[in-house]
């Protein structure tokens, strides 16, 4: 099992940085994602850890091996691409075993693999057939064998799943996982999909305009994001301005003033006067018909300005202020307790549940 | 990757540079200077210009050349684009048969499609004594009704293939979103069909006038001393009174600045226009009523039939007895066997050079292709641009231009067939670097990375992945390259010498000698030759992959 270590990573086009100053450890066995929108330098950091790309400063090392000055065709990497990058003039046999042939496998040797991997990936049957008689689905699959067959020291995808249909990409997310776990193989995963980075990594790492934002397993990302791209870019988030008070009831609770008025105790840090940054997720929201609460709740109150049922949920938009709109998901709703649009409304949520974003005052 | 060092590729960077260089760009400034250079070879800005447009002997001829190029580009874009919009378009029987007839008139040179027009409609011509019996004449075919004939029929089927594959391109909802919006049947086709096709059309309209510029044979043959630029500047040149290369270059320098700046203006257009189709429905073929139909029908086979008239031509006269220039009704091989009896080396001469040039121009072509793609830069983007100027330099001036350069030393190679050679496989280096380009475009370079992260090296991963992926493009770029080399005649007419000459040079010289069984002989292996890759190319890539031009 390999473990990857990138140091300082810096790539310019031209005058941008494309990857500034980059560092990171993935653990062996473990599949790393990088998650963001497009143009952060995911997938150029990819390409650079792949060695098909160059970096203009930093070094990569796997295990303790530096490889920066090793060719991309001897660093032993199998790469998923997002195009499949399938080779349209072989066979899907021909396809995987190209990389075994390269190695100068001997044939029956290479049969066996090929045999295991085709297994492996469910392409059993189909190793006569050409790319162009597959479905998307299948020539995924074939590239996965092509890239594992060769028993990579570690196994890079650019994001597998773009060019597939909701259904699919969900069975072939689950099939990668399957596959990685099984094999134990160092695997980086690059995606803009938050959901799918959620749903299949140990690690994720946020990416913004070429850094590194935060790293962390999908919970602490989620539940626990350090700034406010992070907490905006994984999941939905209801942000909201605050100043402090003083200390609040519980040891690790503060007293508040919201933006437009009301009193919350939240689990936050801060010096009393200090402006704060409160997130609050749609689905960590209450609701209670009408606007007469008690002040021991942490309430909003609001105007439904939308309503989308979605069957086991129901994701009301909430207009709080002129300048503020709150999105809110109800579990499980009660038949009698569905609102309307323009239906007054209190939204309330337990203080444990804000999360507090540092450094973040202004709106923007 | 990106590791600037000297390997393999810029090995090719400087030889693509050095062949365009000594062959091409240095061949042409010397024409340039020389038409600048005054009668005692001092440099007289403009003497040589201001004599050309003087003289009305010198002067008609620019004026003769734009005419007959200006409404042939017409002519053909018209009833090009006519032909193309019925077969696309309506359910006309037979589209196979019209496809395939539009390309096979492309396989006969236009010098050739200019004699047969003399074998039919000359002073001795077939039909022309057939209706003589029964007492009709026809206005006669020479001067430049004749050419403008040719030129049209030679060159609507290029306009015709560039539309059709155009048209494949445009989406169905393109019309009914222009309908759907209340714009008739007539607007919708000014104002959504044709502009998307204005690449296309104007792609087609560059072809059909730069080539009708340079076209060297047809003014010759049936143009009776009409005077045309190429045909001037080779009768300045290859003077019996002596020559006049200052004259000669001077006419040149003007067909290379109108063909360039035709060339610029379209690509500037080109570029300006240049839309991403997106066809996932293509146009929808109209039932039409049955009169209608006929009348269509009726049309687009008249002008595929005129098309075919040459080809048809030759090839029958081949095989009729003739005495000089009258051709009997009967069956004989006796022009074949003049043919293999007395000019069995030019038709050597054709196939060897020819077969070499195109393997050249294949070999460099796919190099260079991927260098313009694969790796982009300023040198290659000019190495891109200078290869192209081929395009549009007329075969007259490149071989005048070769003969001033190289016969004298340091490089001798006036009256070897190297020159003969160096211009063929400059002149159409142009088409397998083009339609290998286009293909390298279309393949995803993550393909190639793919074998490169399974373990094979960029080199072998160029030979492996790379080359089968061209394969298509490299097959159509050798086809075009076949064709448009083998019946060469522009600057083979200077360029051979004795033992040298091509079969090309050879139809040439029997025409004016009035050996018309001899001639139509050796157009049709001409036309054969030409068809043979052509029919190969349909069988192995389909249609489609037939041509990429």
């Amino acid at each position: 099992m390999t473990r990857v270590r990138v140091h300082g990573i810096v790539k310019r086009f031209g005058e941008a940085a494309a990857i500034d100053g980059v560092s990171l450890d993935v653990r062996p066995g473990e599949l790393f994602t990088l998650v963001g929108p497009s143009g952060c330098g995911k997938t150029t950091l990819l390409r650079i850890v792949a060695g098909l790309l160059e970096q203009d400063a930093g070094s990569v090392l796997f295990n303790d091996d530096r490889m920066d000055e090793v060719p991309p065709y001897l660093r032993n990497i199998g790469v998923v691409f997002q195009n499949y990058a399938i080779f349209p003039h072989l066979t899907v046999g021909e396809n995987i075993s190209y990389g075994l042939r390269a190695r100068r496998v001997a044939a029956e040797r290479i049969a066996a693999k090929v045999e295991e991997a085709s297994r492996l990936v469910q392409l059993e049957g189909l190793l006569d057939r050409m790319p162009a008689q597959l479905s998307g689905g299948q020539q995924q699959r074939v590239v996965l064998a092509r890239a594992l067959v060769i028993e990579p020291r570690l196994l890079l995808m650019d994001e597998p799943l773009s060019n597939l249909d909701a259904k699919l990409r969900v069975q072939i997310r689950s099939l990668i996982r399957a596959v990685q776990r099984t094999l134990q193989i160092t695997t980086i995963y690059v995606t803009h999909d938050q959901e799918e980075a959620l749903a299949i990594s140990d690690t994720i790492a946020v990416m913004d305009r070429g850094q590194i934002l935060q790293v962390g397993k999908p919970w602490e990302l989620y539940l626990r994001p350090g700034n406010r791209f992070v907490a905006d870019f994984i999941g939905t988030m209801n942000i909201l301005h605050a100043r402090v008070e003083g200390p609040g009831h519980g040891p690790s609770d503060l007293a508040v003033v919201t933006e437009f008025g009301e009193r919350w105790q939240v689990r936050a840090g801060g010096q009393p006067g200090e402006a704060i940054c409160i997130g609050i997720r749609p689905e960590s929201l209450q609701l209670e018909p009408g606007t007469n609460v008690t002040d021991a709740w942490n309430a909003l109150k609001g105007t439904v300005s939308e309503v989308a049922y979605l069957g086991a949920v129901v994701r009301y938009q909430v207009q709080v202020a002129d300048s503020l709109r709150v999105v809110a998901d109800i579990h499980d709703p009660d038949f009698e307790a569905i609102c309307g649009v323009g239906d007054r409304l209190t939204l309330w949520f337990a203080g444990s549940r804000a999360i507090a974003l540092p450094g973040a005052a202004g709106r923007d | 990757m990106a590791r600037r060092h000297r390997d393999f590729w810029w090995s090719i960077t400087v030889l693509a540079f050095l062949a365009v260089l000594a062959f091409l760009v240095y061949p042409l400034a010397v024409v340039l200077l020389t038409s600048l250079r005054g009668e005692e070879k001092r440099f007289v800005l403009a003497e040589n210009y201001h004599r050309f447009f003087a003289h009305r002997y010198y002067y008609s001829s620019i004026i003769n050349s734009l005419y007959l190029s200006t409404l042939a580009t017409l002519g053909a874009l018209g009833l090009g684009t006519s032909l193309a919009f019925a077969v696309a378009r309506y359910s006309l029987p037979g589209k196979t048969f019209l496809r395939t007839a539009a390309n096979l008139a492309l396989l006969s040179p236009p010098f050739i499609g200019a004699y047969s027009w003399v074998v039919l409609f000359g002073r001795m011509g077939l039909a022309n004594r057939a209706l003589s019996t029964i007492g009709w004449s026809l206005p006669t075919i020479y001067g430049w009704r004749g050419i403008l004939l040719v030129f049209i029929v030679q060159y609507f089927p290029f306009v015709f293939l560039l539309v059709s594959a155009a048209l494949r391109s445009v989406d169905q909802s393109v019309e009914d979103a222009a309908l759907s919006l209340g714009s008739p049947p007539r607007r919708t086709l000014t104002t959504a069909i044709l502009p998307i096709l204005a690449p296309s059309l104007t792609a087609g309209a560059l072809l059909v006038f730069m080539a009708t510029m340079a076209d060297f044979g047809t003014p010759m043959i049936i143009g009776e001393g009409l005077r045309t630029l190429p045909t001037l500047m080779y009768g300045e040149f290859i003077n019996e009174l002596g020559g006049n290369p200052a004259m000669a270059s001077t006419l040149g320098s003007l067909l290379i600045l109108v063909n360039t700046a035709a060339l610029m203006a379209q690509r500037y257009y080109a570029f300006k226009k240049a839309y991403n189709v997106v066809c996932i429905q293509p146009l929808q073929v109209r039932r039409l009523r049955s009169g209608r139909r006929f009348a269509l029908t009726l049309f687009a086979y008249a002008v595929v039939g005129v098309a075919l008239i040459p080809s048809v031509t030759i090839i029958i006269s081949s095989f009729m007895p003739t005495r000089g220039p009258v051709m009997y009704a009967g069956l004989s091989l006796q022009s074949y066997q003049t043919v293999f009896y007395r000019i069995p080396r030019a038709i050597a001469n054709t196939f060897g050079l020819t077969a070499v040039a195109v393997a050249l121009d294949v070999l460099l072509g796919v190099l260079v292709a991927y260098l313009l793609a694969r790796r982009p830069s300023r040198a290659h983007a000019l190495l891109d641009g200078l290869i192209m100027l081929a395009y549009a330099i007329p075969g007259t001036v490149v071989g005048v231009g070769l003969i001033v350069v190289y016969n004298r030393p340091p490089v001798v190679l006036t009256g070897t067939w190297i020159i003969l050679l160096v211009s063929y496989f400059i002149r159409h280096l142009p088409y397998p670097v083009r339609s290998c380009t286009a293909m390298l475009q279309q393949i995803d370079i993550r393909v190639e990375e793919a074998s490169v992260s399974l373990g094979v090296p960029p080199f072998r991963t160029f030979f492996k992945v790379t080359i089968p992926l061209m394969f298509p493009a490299i097959i159509s770029g050798a086809a075009l390259c076949w064709m448009t080399t083998i019946g060469e005649l522009s600057s083979s007419i200077l360029l051979y010498s004795g033992p040298w000459a091509t079969m090309s040079v050879a139809i040439f010289t029997e025409v004016f000698s009035n050996h018309f069984g001899t001639a139509s002989a050796l157009a049709s292996i001409l036309i054969a030759a030409a068809f043979v890759p052509l029919f190969l190319t349909y069988r192995f890539l389909g249609e489609r992959g037939a041509l990429g031009v």
